[in-house]
């Protein structure tokens, strides 16, 4: 299995390279051979050749420049999504797939046209929360944090349900976007250490199996787990 | 006559607050209800030094204030570190008399870095220290990016700067301006040529967002740096670390004044430069500067020794959601040459408000704990099995890490008869339930 980390040093803000090698450990305690891939700005990947695509959040600055890189992309990664091929976007790197950007200026940016939704930023509030979410694909809950100052609009393919947090807009209850086998949420950091049956999941999609996994090395990720969803739940019924 | 009755109340609330040992803020809040403009209409005197930054502020305050009252300056600042603009108030109304003059020679503020451009509106900081800009509380702070423009916001044409010239982030507030005094550290022995962090926030030019290369790194993205397009690089610095033995606990500024050093950590030579640039610019000789900072140990309570049972250790208050803080503090212990062991304990990730968010700890370079000088690490609290995860990351032998949840049986388990000297690397937000232990 090959993995590529795209942007691993400028789109990287909340320890979000444990995402990968959460991934690795999974894969490799299946007895699945792993070599992963940093690519950045300065060289070129051969998109077609992934079995798994990550790329992290950055600020807003580094998120334009980061966006016109990834516009040589495009059309490799429709081919890729299409194909149902395995990827994850954290933070704010999954704006990059839709229609627009605007910032805080106004200015308007170009998206990689992979989906239709649009994004809209400010610079007056950061927006942060910790959230549970809820998915179609799953039993178990996701646990998480969010840390923003975007919203989102027109997401036809939402990921998840707001149970604790912030959606794609202030009215949504909806959030992040999937395509195929393509994740995009605004859940920043470690994503897949926090959450090992998510793990699982996508490691089940990239390998193409319906078997179960040998998992017996997440001990302390599964009681971490527990540990945040007893924490979260009980803030959100003290909140209500 | 309503200033007069609002500083009289803030002053007496004040008096109240301090017997009953309630915090600093509360007598600013309400002087800025009843009159809101009340910091406008207050004589500053001559000299107004703020310092602002992501680490080190309150130590940075603590030392100038200290040496330019040594000096024979009076010197108005927030002892109790209460930064945002509430406190500041109480620390202006209170220095001031009834008719409204600060009596002191030197308003001394540390300021809040979101909340720096509120304060200033109404006291305009004649030297503006500014120490560094690291990730720190990003779950409400966003990212390093939106603290320097909320920063952007609060300085005035008419400040000095004071900047620290090794931050690449921190140096962008120079851009364009002349009035910068520039504060930093030459090649040092303890520097590294390659970058051994788990992430680089000096990878790429703030400016143009071109890749950054450095010549030498202190620690993390503080260091020499230059970008390779548009030339962005580091001042020339007017006070400069010109060398530092951490082992013998020395450090020299400008090539003659030297300090003998009480905390050996990188991280307490910047505040010692900082405070040094500061004083100097009040106008404090630098010889009798070093004298009045050598040996000094901070009264902050940051660094606190303990005995448990025969053995001895030293709780090193780092910063939860500060990785930064954490690695000065793991670097110390691992330059412990007799052998210690590390206790950390991440339970409340903070006392202020509520999250569960510890994607922090992957930014911490726990790696360098796989020294031969530390024995043993336990792992303690809530978010106990958050650290064990990270930690089995690392390459450190499985058989020196014990995973104690409970911090009280965590506590037990360090009254040993093992000799090794304990460091505890902890937050302000857990502490407490360590010491309290004791």
């Amino acid at each position: 299995m090959k993995i590529l980390h795209l942007y691993y040093d400028i789109m990287n803000l909340y320890g979000e390279y444990a995402n990968v090698l959460a991934l690795e450990r999974l894969l490799r305690a299946n007895n699945i051979d792993v070599t992963t891939d940093k690519i950045t700005l300065d060289e070129k990947a051969d998109i077609s050749v992934y079995d798994f695509i990550y790329i992290g959040s950055g600020t807003e600055r580094n998120q334009k420049v980061v966006l016109e890189n990834l516009k040589q992309y495009a059309e490799d990664l429709k081919t890729y999504t299409e194909n149902g091929k395995t990827a994850l976007l954290t933070g704010n790197s999954f704006e990059m797939l839709g229609k627009t950007i605007t910032d805080s200026k106004g200015k308007i940016f170009d998206g990689i046209g992979l989906s239709e939704f649009e994004t809209t930023e400010q610079n007056k509030k950061r927006m942060t929360a910790d959230a549970i979410f809820s998915a179609d694909f799953s039993d178990k809950k996701l646990v998480g944090f969010i840390n923003k100052s975007s919203s989102i609009n027109n997401v036809d393919t939402p990921l998840f349900s707001v149970e604790m947090g912030i959606g794609n807009n202030d009215n949504d209850k909806k959030e992040g976007i999937r395509i195929n086998n393509l994740f995009g949420t605004h859940l920043t950091g470690p994503v897949l250490m926090k959450n090992p049956y998510f793990l699982e999941y996508i490691a089940g999609l990239i390998i193409g199996t319906d078997k179960k996994l040998n998992t017996d090395h997440l001990y302390y990720e599964k009681a971490g787990y527990e540990v945040t969803l007893s924490e979260l739940t009980r803030r959100a019924s003290a909140n209500q | 006559m309503k200033k007069f009755f609002t500083i009289l109340v803030c002053k007496l609330l004040r008096f109240v607050g301090k017997i009953i040992g309630k915090g600093s803020s509360l007598p600013g809040k309400i002087a800025l209800k009843m009159c809101p403009d009340i910091l406008s209409r207050i004589q500053l005197p001559k000299y107004i030094i703020a310092v602002t930054g992501s680490n080190g502020k309150t130590s940075t305050v603590e030392m100038i204030a200290h040496i330019l009252t040594r000096n024979g300056k009076s010197v108005a600042w927030n002892k109790e570190g209460s930064n945002q603009i509430e406190g500041v108030t109480t620390l202006v109304l209170g220095s001031a008399s009834l008719g409204g003059k600060v009596k002191s020679d030197i308003l001394l503020i540390e300021s809040d870095e979101r909340f720096a451009k509120y304060t200033f509106q109404y006291i305009k900081p004649t030297h503006y220290v500014i120490t560094n800009l690291y990730r720190d509380q990003l779950t409400r702070n966003g990212h390093p990016d939106w603290v320097f423009d909320a920063l952007s916001d609060s300085i005035f044409p008419e400040t000095q700067l004071i900047l620290n010239a090794d931050d690449p982030l921190v140096s962008l507030f120079g851009r364009g301006r002349d009035n910068v005094i520039w504060f930093g550290a030459d090649e040092l022995s303890t520097d590294t040529k390659e970058l051994k962090s788990v992430y680089n926030d000096g990878a790429y030019c703030p400016e143009c967002k071109s890749p950054m290369t450095y010549s030498t790194h202190h620690y993390n993205h503080i260091g020499h740096y230059k970008c390779s397009s548009c030339g962005y690089c580091r001042q020339d610095t007017q006070y400069t670390i010109t060398s530092v033995d951490l082992d013998n606990g020395t450090m020299t500024i400008n090539g003659k004044d030297t300090i003998s050093l009480a905390l050996k950590s990188l991280y307490n030579i910047y505040n010692i430069l900082a405070a040094y640039t500061a004083a100097s610019i009040v106008g404090i000789d630098g010889a009798k500067i070093a004298a009045d900072m050598s040996d000094y140990v901070m009264k902050n309570g940051r660094v606190i020794t303990f005995e448990i049972g025969k053995r001895q250790g030293t709780v090193l208050t780092s910063k939860h959601e500060n990785s930064i803080s954490y690695n000065q503090s793991i670097r110390l212990a691992c330059t412990d040459k007799n052998g210690c062991d590390v206790m950390f304990i991440v339970d409340a990730v903070s006392r202020k408000y509520f999250t569960s968010d510890v994607s922090w700890l992957w930014d911490i370079d726990f790696e360098m704990l796989n020294n031969e000088n530390i024995h043993e690490i336990i792992l303690s609290g809530k978010y106990v099995n958050d650290l064990a995860v990270r930690f089995s990351y690392t390459d450190i032998p499985k058989e020196k890490i014990h995973i104690i949840e409970n911090i009280e049986e965590a506590y037990h388990y360090l009254e040993s008869d093992r000799e090794e000297y304990i460091y505890v690397i902890t937050c302000f937000s857990d502490k407490g339930k360590f010491l309290s232990l004791l």
